[in-house]
Order: C-alpha cells, then structure tokens, then sequence
C-alpha cells in the first residue's frame, strides 16, 4: 500500500463525499426498486451516470445483501425467457416501501434546510 | 488467462475467504459476483469489474462485516452480539493503533519542549549529557551530584552541548509534534477509507 503523508485538503473532501454518501446510497437504491424491480447491474446502469451517488461495483452487493436481510427489499434468481445468465432481480417488499416514504420525507426537509442556508451557487 | 479461469479463480478466493458464513449465505453471494463477472464480461469490462470489487479477500470482508452486525441486531443472541461487537471492534484496533504512536510522539514533543525551557530557566540542571565510560546519553534534565565522586567510582555525566540545547531540543519538539500530526491524519484517513456506503 502507497502512503502519502502529505497533508492533502483535496484528499480531506474526497472523506467528506464519503461520509455524506454513506445514507444517500440506501436511499438511491430504495427509490430506483421503488420505479421497478432490477438487478445489482441495473441499478448500477442506471446510477452509472451519476457518480456523485458514488456507488460502485464493490459496494451495492454488501448494501443489497444487507437490505435484503433486512427485509426492505426481496432477491429472486430470475433466467431469460431465451435461456442466458441467470440474474438475482430485487425488489420493494412493503417494509422497504415503508421506509423509503419516512427516508423520503426525512431527505427532503433535510435537502430545503441545508440548501436555505448553503444556496445552489457551485 | 481466459477470463473464464479470472472468474473462476476470483470465485474460489472469494468462496474461501467467506467460509467463515453459513452455506448457503456463501453459495448466494458467490453466485451473485459470478453472474456480475460474467456480465461485465460479455461488456469486454472484466477489468475493470474486478478492480472495483477490490481483491477477493477484501470484497468477502465487506460482506461478512455487514452480516454479523445485521445478524447480531436481528437476534441479539450473546454470542452473535459478542461476535458483532468483535467486528466493530477490528476497526478500532486502527483508531487504537493511531492514538498510541500518535500519542507518543506528542509526548517526546512534550518532553523535548520542557527540556528547551528547562535550559532556558535552569541551565544548570537541563543538558545533554553523556557518561564517559558507559556512552550512555541523556536528554533532559537531571539533579548533579552535590559531592564529586570518590575515586573509584564512576566519574558523574558530562554536558557536550551548552546553549545550543535550546535550539536542538526546540527543533526536535517541532518535529516530534509534526510527526504526530502527520500520522494522526494519515490513521483518521485509514479509519475513513471504506468501501462500503452502509458501513457502520
């Protein structure tokens, strides 16, 4: 492992991101089963042009694995009408909807107050 | 190297490294990462997946981590919770770890500060010293002997640095606390650099 003890402020934010992804992930991921039921690929398709959600190939199966337990979300091994890989495909359980609405309600309040006092200027 | 064997022998390690789980958690969690290899593959992207996942030792960390702590909320067993806690505690080692060698280094910035000062205030008593038969060095401060030694007995610990004890041991303060500052944000940075987004 390459260590660099150089103090790095840039590096400091990339921890902050971190941080700040770590419920948002959950949240993306309820909402996107929230409009269909897909597969750990699909939702990394679908999020693959949003990397500020900064959720990778390394990271959604532990999350999935996670909620599945959890019960907020159901895996079936699904196969292709025409044969090919089978896929485990996810979906919302009544719990995981349940959830999502109060997480929902929860991220929106907390997005309009920190946004009336950060603003929308980049 | 096909990327069938890749996969392949990504699986088997990662098989292994979750033997530690029940079967059939294993079996799931091992069929999921194949059908996403095996997808990427089909992309031309096998590469790129597997860096992504990190090495198979590391993905299977990630799942197990998430799984005892899960589990341990879900049935509160003793030996589940104590299990659980364990896992936590695994990644506190490395907060431990960093508050030990950064405390140490804060410290010895300490005890070189007060020995700077002490030369400024007590000459006398602070002091690099040396014992002339043994080698043996000393930095600080000591109380000198109030009679000279009788012969026969080893001679008292000579002084060689003077005044410029002030400056080297100021230097060595700096440097000492600006090791520790180093390393407390180099641990802090360790503690932060998880892959998972659910980590606890």
């Amino acid at each position: 492992m390459q260590v660099n003890l150089q103090y790095q402020p840039a590096m400091d934010v990339e921890i902050w991101k971190s941080q700040l992804r770590k419920g948002a992930a959950e949240l993306a991921v309820l909402a996107l089963l929230d409009a269909g039921a897909r597969s750990g690929i699909g939702l990394l398709d679908a999020l693959s042009d949003r990397p500020a959600i900064g959720l990778s190939d390394g990271s959604i199966y532990p999350l999935l694995n996670r909620l599945e337990r959890e019960g907020r979300i159901a895996g079936r091994w699904e196969t292709p009408h025409g044969g090919g890989r089978g896929q485990k495909i996810y979906s919302l359980t009544a719990d995981g909807a349940s959830a999502l609405r109060s997480m929902r309600g929860a991220w929106i309040g907390f997005r309009n107050e920190l946004t009336a006092i950060v603003g929308e200027r980049r | 190297m096909s990327d069938a064997t890749r996969i392949e022998d990504y699986l088997r390690a990662l098989a292994r490294a979750l033997r530690s789980l029940p079967e059939r958690d294993r079996d799931d969690i091992v069929a999921e990462i194949r059908a996403h290899l095996e997808h990427r593959a089909g992309e031309g992207r096998l590469d790129a997946a597997i860096k992504s996942l990190g090495g198979p030792d590391n993905c299977a960390r990630t799942f197990i981590e998430e799984i005892k702590i899960q589990t341990a909320f879900a049935d509160g067993g003793p030996a589940k919770t104590f299990g659980a806690l364990l896992a936590l505690a695994s990644r506190r080692v490395t907060a431990a770890a960093g508050l030990f060698v950064s405390l140490v280094f804060f410290l010895l910035a300490a005890g070189f500060a007060f020995t700077a000062l002490a030369e400024i205030v007590t000459p006398d008593l602070a002091g690099f010293w040396v014992g002339p038969e043994t080698g043996s060095i000393m930095i600080g401060t000591i109380e000198p002997p109030s009679v000279p030694p009788a012969p026969g007995e080893p001679p008292a610990p000579r002084e060689i640095m003077g005044r410029w004890l002030i400056l080297f041991a100021a230097g060595m303060a700096v440097l000492f606390f600006v090791i520790g500052q180093w390393l407390s944000r180099f641990f802090i940075r360790l503690m932060m650099r998880r892959k998972s987004p659910s980590a606890i």
